[in-house]
Formats: structure tokens, sequence, C-alpha cells
């Protein structure tokens, strides 16, 4: 019996698991093709061809078209996870060929009666495997208790790479997954950050058998190569050098380099994985070739479904945006998307005032945007609340104000120069369109955006039905000049306009621009409504009650927003964000997965969520380790931390 | 065999056809009296040294290649054949044309009939021909022995007592493409059309009339990792001597035109063998089957990157060790070589077998 545990926490679709075998237990990720009794190595060995490689968990692979006699199978040992045989892959032959050697694994399972035990399977998927089979077969394997699946890799990180990574896309979640072939060892962060729990070492172990020293960039022959490179490796530097010893002593030492350098690569993404940066180290290795950079920004484009579902909502630390391969990252492009999709102005709003970003976050806390208020509180006095403030930046697109503390727009870091791309140019107009066609076509929008700001404002400006007016005339935002000028379009504006007078909403106005961005929208109004008394300051804490009893708080620090269970309660009718609990009352402080009758699909890793008990009671409040499909699949793990609960 | 194994052979045969395509139609015409190619080299004829001829006529070529079933995925020797079948006077004369290459030899001589198909199939060379061939080459006392080849279903009790007749004492050899033992290999990654007992018939039919075999076996068909090719290529010889073969003939995959493997080379999916696994397979065969059977093998486009090959410095070493083994039957020529590829191509056999993933670096240029 072999079991795949998944361990709390994600980093996109990224986990670590615990690989539990009879006798042994393997953390994942792990690398295969080991001999030696190391840890986070398997070995791999095939029946009734090679020895089993001995002191370490192993891998059997069954041999492509044998018959598997009853006397085969009973060389199997009653440990290893067992791959099924196939063929090597054929892109020539196609769809129809890859569909029939995955049912021949079908048939083949089927037929060992209880000579293969079905857990410890890992059925092979050809790259061809059309996506409507692989949806129906899989649920087959999946009934007889089969929980993993092999994916080959050519590594050249193409067309072919790709469609075995979409097919691994659509497994069960709970599934344990292989990645086989040719994995060059800087491949291994994006391999793991895309959900592959056991990558294939055999390019170190080939490299090595060619006499090649594999480095994070690139590789060096020996002893061809004219001047050998220095490593402060062990096995390296045992060796005075490497070009005076023999083939086999060579071969052994490069063994040594090459998995030490799949090791190095391994650890430094689990590590990145624990501290929420995985995928900046993805991100920073697709300089790694140019096929790296191509493969990770098509896949983003491919498989945003997949990786967006494991994208936490909530982070700490600071998230680099450095390149090209940021703007349309899971998270960067689903801010976009929440902010197009939930964020509703107030109605009130006659003034939009853009703004360009600051380097410091959230912007309110810079020189830039202090000086911003300051002339802004200035020109438009008591008509303040009028005004609907939208920074403009790269590559989030735009920030309302109210949710300038949100994930990630406080916590986004990127290389300042000023100078945007066509890209980011064309990202940023098309979010201000979106965003400026949710006002009143009479407001009026004061760009006060210079440079690479304005070229967006002003590529966005044939979508924009408001009247622009632009306070730069080409100086800096905060120059003087700019700054009188903004001051004195504002003081005319609120003549023009006729802006009434008003208190500041703003503490409202974030809590319910926060419930929207977190709920949808809607939620807002429903959880933060007219009868509500809000305190507290935007860069602290706001808090909401209803009749003296807490609905929920806004902590500036994350930009969240918390529930209690009344607030729980208010939210709970327009069905957003609910996890289905398999009784009437919680036990601890953790609903598992097992426990999950339910959950909405939209739920990600990171959100607030509403746990509702089998007499549709809301029983608790908490925040979700897993996304709410995860929650529905899997059989272990927990699947919400719970805050506040029905005693 | 399961459905869906069978759907993996239709595949198969389909793009057999579909790679084969309009090649079979837009073959060359040839002059119908000439055959498609003859030669004579030395060769050993029992204990003596003599001069051998091989004729490949000029046929409409295999049926199993021409008709529905597609033909071997490896195979377009088909395209050394015409696209109208030669009359049976045209075909005894391509006979004379080719035997004037021995004109003044000495006895004793060899004599090969090959054609790109059977020649033991009467679509493919009348009766009447086949008749007149065997009744020349029965008239030449300096010819000691005769070749031929053909597919097993063509080998008859009542064919082969003609033969023997007609040839009188003269040795024979019949050369039969079993190409691999292994029921499932031969008909999904070969499309071979016969199974193994076919074959085994036929040589028991043969040895009946004192007719000797000449199995061919195939290193490395498509579909198989290279310790597939290995493995099959040890067991096919084992059980081809076991089965009573004289002579097994080593044949490594050579890529050739219009053909499945070709397609699948192309794309990186396929490599001919490495030179090691042909080497391995005579070396383990030659101390296992024993006297009574000569294993030859005579790669075609060794050390290309069509034919099988190794790093390109060994190639040539080890393609020379392989035809002496040939010449001498002694597996001690075999042994001592090395390479820097070795511990490579050790490494493919482990690796390939549980990646699937076919590695060939001078394809992908890695």
């Amino acid at each position: 019996m072999t079991e795949f545990l998944i361990n709390r926490g994600h980093d996109g679709p990224a986990r670590s698991g615990t690989l539990r075998l009879k006798s042994s237990t393997t953390s994942t990720p792990a690398l295969i093709g080991g001999t030696s009794s190391t840890d986070s190595i398997l070995g791999i060995w095939t029946l009734g061809r090679d020895s089993r490689p001995l002191s370490v968990p192993c891998i059997l692979a069954l041999p492509p078209l044998s018959d598997y006699t009853d006397s085969m199978l009973e060389l199997i040992r009653d440990d290893d996870p067992i791959l099924l045989p196939s063929l090597p892959s054929s892109s020539t032959l196609g769809p129809d060929f890859a569909a029939a050697l995955l049912n021949r694994q079908l048939v083949l399972l089927q037929n060992s009666g209880d000579m293969i035990e079905p857990s410890r399977v890992i059925v092979r998927i050809p790259p061809q495997v059309k996506h409507e089979l692989l949806d129906s077969i899989v649920p087959r394997f999946d009934e007889l208790g089969v929980r993993g699946a092999a994916f080959v890799f050519n590594g050249e990180l193409g067309p072919n790479d790709r469609d075995s990574l979409a097919l691994r896309s659509r497994l069960p979640r709970n599934w344990l997954t292989l990645a086989l072939g040719r994995i060059e060892p800087y491949a291994i962060p994006v391999f793991y950050y895309l959900g592959l729990d056991l990558i294939d070492a055999g390019r170190a172990l080939g490299a090595a058998a060619q006499g090649i020293r594999l480095w994070p960039r690139g590789y060096e022959s020996i002893p061809h190569s004219e001047e050998i490179r220095y490593c402060s490796c062990h096995a390296c530097s045992s060796q005075t050098n490497l070009a005076d010893i023999d083939r086999e002593a060579l071969q052994t030492v490069l063994v040594a380099h090459n998995m030490g350098l799949c090791r190095t690569f391994l650890s430094e993404s689990v590590n990145a994985a624990h501290l929420g940066q995985l995928r900046s180290l993805v991100e920073s290795m697709t300089h790694s070739s140019p096929a790296s950079a191509a493969f990770l920004r098509t896949v983003d484009k491919e498989l945003y479904t997949f990786t967006e579902e494991f994208t936490n909502t909530t982070g700490s630390g600071a998230l680099p945006l450095i390149g090209p391969e940021s703007y349309n990252s899971p998270v960067v492009r689903r801010f976009r998307e929440y902010v197009a999709s939930r964020y509703v102005p107030p109605s009130y709003k006659k003034l939009i005032l853009i703004l360009p970003c600051s380097a410091r976050k959230p912007y309110s806390d810079s020189k830039s945007h202090k000086l911003f208020r300051e002339v802004t509180d200035a020109g438009l006095g008591a008509s303040r609340f009028a005004v609907a403030e939208t920074i403009l930046t790269s590559p989030l697109g735009v920030i309302p104000r109210e949710l300038e503390r949100s994930y990630p727009a406080s916590f986004y870091d990127l290389p300042v120069t000023g100078d945007w791309d066509a890209e980011e140019t064309a990202i940023a107009a098309d979010a201000l369109s979106v965003h400026l066609a949710k006002f009143d076509k009479s407001a009026v929008v004061i760009a006060h955006v210079s440079g690479g700001y304005e070229d967006a404002v002003k590529a966005a400006e044939s979508r924009i039905q408001q009247s622009i007016i632009y306070t730069t005339s080409g100086q800096p935002a905060t120059s003087r000049e700019s700054l009188e000028s903004l001051g004195e379009t504002l003081k005319e504006l609120v003549d023009v306009l006729s802006l009434k007078s008003g208190r500041s909403l703003e503490n409202k106005e974030i809590l319910r621009a926060t419930a929207d961005f977190q709920f949808g929208s809607g939620s807002g109004e429903v959880l933060i409504p007219e009868n509500a008394s809000v305190w507290g300051k935007p860069y602290g804490m706001i808090v909401s009650r209803i009749e003296k009893e807490q609905t929920c708080a806004y902590v500036a620090a994350s930009g969240a927003l918390s529930l209690t269970l009344v607030g729980g309660r208010l939210v709970a009718p327009l069905e957003r964000y609910w996890v289905r609990f398999d009784g009437r009352r919680i036990k601890g402080g953790s609903v598992f997965a097992v426990g999950v009758l339910d959950a909405d699909p939209k739920i990600r890793p990171g959100d607030e969520v509403i746990v509702i008990g089998t007499d549709d009671e809301v029983i608790g409040v908490g925040r979700s380790e897993m996304s709410g499909i995860e929650m529905c699949e899997f059989e272990k793990g927990c699947a919400v931390s719970v805050r506040h609960k029905v005693d | 065999m399961d459905d869906f194994t069978d759907e993996l052979h239709r595949l198969v045969v389909e793009e057999t056809r579909s790679a084969r395509g309009a090649s079979i139609r837009k073959r060359p015409a040839r002059p119908a009296i000439m055959p498609a190619s003859a030669w004579t080299t030395e060769t050993r004829i029992s204990s003596e040294t003599g001069r051998a001829l091989s004729i490949v006529f000029s046929t409409i070529g295999c049926a199993h290649a021409r008709d529905a079933s597609g033909g071997c995925t490896m195979c377009s020797y088909l395209l050394d054949g015409t696209q109208r079948s030669p009359s049976s006077e045209e075909l005894q004369q391509q006979f004379t044309n080719a035997m004037s290459k021995l004109e003044g030899a000495p006895s004793p001589v060899s004599v090969k009939l090959y054609t790109s198909g059977s020649f033991l199939d009467p679509g493919e060379v009348p009766v009447s021909a086949r008749t007149a061939i065997l009744e020349m080459l029965a008239a030449d006392s300096r010819v000691r022995e005769v070749v031929l080849e053909s597919r097993p279903e063509y080998v008859s009790q009542e064919v082969m007592a003609e033969l023997r007749k007609s040839l009188g004492d003269k040795e024979i050899e019949l050369g039969i493409g079993l190409e691999s033992s292994n029921d499932l290999i031969r008909s999904i990654c070969i499309n071979k059309g016969f199974s193994a007992e076919d074959f085994h018939n036929a040589i028991e039919i043969a040895r009946s009339e004192g007719i000797g075999v000449r199995a061919y076996v195939l290193v490395k068909p498509p579909f198989l990792t290279e310790r597939d090719a290995l493995l099959d290529g040890i067991q096919t010889i084992r059980d081809v001597a076991a089965m009573g073969a004289t002579t097994i003939s080593v044949n490594p995959v050579n890529v050739q035109s219009y053909t499945l493997v070709e397609r699948l080379w192309s794309r990186g999916e396929y490599r001919p063998p490495w030179l090691w696994t042909v080497l391995e397979i005579l070396r383990q065969s030659s101390s296992s089957s024993g006297d009574s059977v000569r294993i030859v093998c005579d790669p075609v486009a060794a050390g290309r990157i069509r034919g099988t090959h190794n790093c390109g410095v060994c190639d040539e070493a080890v393609s020379q060790a392989i035809h002496e083994f040939s010449l001498v039957q002694d597996a001690s020529v075999l042994e001592g070589l090395d390479c820097s590829c070795l511990s490579e191509w050790e490494h493919v056999l482990e690796h390939e077998d549980s990646s699937l993933l076919v590695h060939d670096h001078t394809l992908t240029g890695k």
C-alpha cells in the first residue's frame, strides 16, 4: 500500500508531500534516479532487467511489450510504486495511438487480479493523448485506487513539453505526479512550480556518462574543455585535475557533481516555496535559456486556470516583478481580473484622479502621494469625498485607492525606470478603459501622470467616454508646476461641476471595496450596510459593527478583511466562498478535507471562507488552506483554518 | 491480444501505408531485362573459397508491401522493383544477364537469388521463370550453392521438393525474415504479417528436403527502447537457433525512405541501434548458440546517422569487428573494444527503459 499525502501550504501548483511506502517514507519534491542513499532521491529500476538499487526507496518500471505472467509479477517487491508499461511516445502515430497505450495500461491493471495493488500504480500518460480522453479515463484509474501519473518531457521546453504539462494540469489534485525524461537542472524549479512532485534526474546521470559537467547555465565537456572550470563542490574539489583521472573515476565525480547541482536547485525551490517566493525564483531562472523564458510566458497564457487555482490570494514579504515574465504571472493577472470584474466605485464619485504609482508601498506612505494628498485636500476641500483616486501602475494595471493595501498591490516591487514597454502600456491602457467605464459618463478624469503613465492614458483615450484633463504638461507629476496645475484644476472643477460638500467616507469605502474584491461585487453593500458603524484608521485597522456586534475587520498590514460569524451570516446568502461541512459543529481549529462535502470552486488558498454545516447554518469562518476543488478532491489535509466557530 | 493492442497494430498499418504513400506508384521504369542489381564477392562455400553472385531481380516487389497490409515498418526494398511486372522471359533474361558476371569464374560458385520480395511468390516470379532459372543453375556444374529468399507463406512441401529435385545435390539455403520471435513486437512494431509458427513450419518443411534456412533477425524495430532491442535480438537468435535455422543473419535497422521508421526518425522519435547493441547481441549469441549455426552480420549504413551507429569515433572499429566476426565466427574478435561512448550507451539502456524517452543527441544537436 502506497500513500501520497500533500502537506499544508501552496506556492502555485507546487506542493510538498509525503510518499509513504510500506517500509519507508520519502518527502516530495524529490529527484528520481539515485542509486545511493540520500535524502530526496528515489531509485528507479526496470523489472527483470536491472537489479534493484539497494537501500533507497525505488520506483519499479514494468518493461514494455512483455507478457506479464504471474511468475513475472511475483518478482514485484511488495513495496515499490509501479510504473505501468507503455511505448516510447510518438507524435507520428498521434492521439489514437496514445489513447490505445493508455487503455492498454487500464486493461493490464484490470486483468492483473490482485497481483498489482492499484494504490502503488503510476500510469504513464503519453503526451499525445487528447484532453477529452484523459478526462474520461483518469476517473476509471482513480476508481480502481490509482493515485499517480507520469509524464514525459524531452527537455526542449517546446510544444511537446507543454503538451505534457497541459495533461498534468487536468489530473485529480491529489495524485502524485512524475516528470520523466530529460530535465535540465535549471528547469527543476519550473517543473516543481508547475506541480510535479518527482523529477527525473536522468539528464544529470546521462551527462555524467558523456563526460559532461552541468552548470546552472550551460555545461562543460571534460576533458575536451580547454580550460577546466573551478568548482567548489565536494566531488570536484576532491580531485586535483579532472583531466587526469580515468574515465570511470571521472564519471563518478561527474555523477556526484551533476546530481549535486540538481539537489541544489531542488533545495532552493523547496526553500523558495516555503517563503512564498517560488514564482520569483522561477521567473529569475527564465534567463537560463530563451526556451525557458518562452516556456514560462506560454505556460502563463495556456495554463492560467491551472496555475491560478493554486496561487495564494494573500502573502507577506516583497513580491518582485522584474521583467516581462511577471506581466501575466497568476497573481498579477488575477489582481487585474478581480479589479476589473469585482470593483464597483461608489456612485457619488464625480472626479477620477489618475496618479502614478510610487516605489514605496502602500502608495499613501510615499513622499509623492503625500504631496498629491496635500494638493488634493487643498484643491477640493470639503468636496474631497467626490474624487476617486486611481493609481496607474505596471503590471497590475489600475489600483483604486481603497485597494492599495490589498495583496499584491502593497507588496510588489519592480525596477522603476519610467520607461514602459509596449506590453506594459497595453496592459495598463486596457485596465484603465475597463475601470473608467464603471464611472458615470459625466464624471471628469484628471490624468496627473507623465511619461509612460501618460502614454498609457493616451493609449486608452479612444475607449474612455469621460472628458480627460491632463495636468502635467510634460513635467514629472511631482514637479511644482504639475502640482500647481493639479491644484488649480481641482479648484476649478469644484465650481464647474458644482461639487457638494460632505464627510470623508474613506473607511467605509475601503471596507466595501475590499469586501467586493474578496467576495465579489455586491458583497460590500451586504457586509457593510448603511446602518453599519465603521471605526478605525486605514493604516491600522478598520472595524465594522452593526448594533455593536462586529461583522468584519480590515487589517492594513495584510490589506484583507476577516469576517466574524455575524459577518459570515451576512455574506452567506450571496453563496460565495462557502465550504459545506459534513457536520453540525466544527471540532478543533481546522476543517479537514475529508469533512468537506462541497466547496465553492472559486476558493483559492488564502481566501476568507464561510463554513456551512449540515443544517445550512454558518458554523464557522476562517482562512482556506487549499483551493475549493482540492477541498472536494482531497481525502486528507487541512482545508480551512478556522478563526471563529459556533460552539 | 487485447483490443487495444489490435488498435495499436491497426494504427501502425495505417501509418506504414501512409508513409509508403505514392512511392510505389512512382517507382522509376527500369529495363525489364536487367536485374535491379547484381554483384559478385569472394565467399566461403563449404570449406573452399569461391565467387558468390548476388542477383536482385527487378520484380513488381513484395506482395506484403504492395497490398493493404502496408508491408513492414522499416522496409522500402520494394522501391528497387518496377511498376510493371516483368514477363517470365524478361526475368530469365535478367538472370542470364546477371550470370554473365560469373563468366570465366572457376568452380565453386554460389548464386544468391534475391528479389525485393519473395523469389518463391508466383505472383512476383512466375513459376515458368522460376523453373527455367533453376534448370539453368542445375546445368551449371560450377554452382555448388544456391541461396534464395521468401516469406514463409510461399514455402510449401511441393515447392521445396521442386527445388531439391531440380538442383540435385547442390547446397540450398532459404532466407526467411522472422525479424523477431516475439509475436507482439513482430506484429505491432514490424507489421510482418505472419506468426512465429508459420516461420517454424517453413523451417521444418525446408529441412525435410535438406534445405537449410537462413533466418533474418532485425535489430531494433521501431517503438522499442535500446534495451528492448538488445534483449529481443538475443532472444530471437536463441529461438531461431532452437527452431533449426542453419544461418542467422543479424540486421540492424537502417532508416529507409518512405517508411514508418523514417517518419519517426525525422521527428527524433527513433534512433537506429547503437553498434554496441549489435556487438553485444553477437557476443552473447555466439556463446549461447553453439557451433551448429552461423551468425552473420553485415550492417547497412553502419556508422551513418541512418544506420546503426555509435558516437562517430569508434564506429569504424566496431563495424570492423562485427564484419570480422561474420567471417571467422570467433567471438574473441568482439572483445576488447572500448570508447568513451560506452558508458553513455549503458546509461541509455537503463534510462530509456524507465523514461520511455528516445535518446538521440545526434539528432537534436545536444
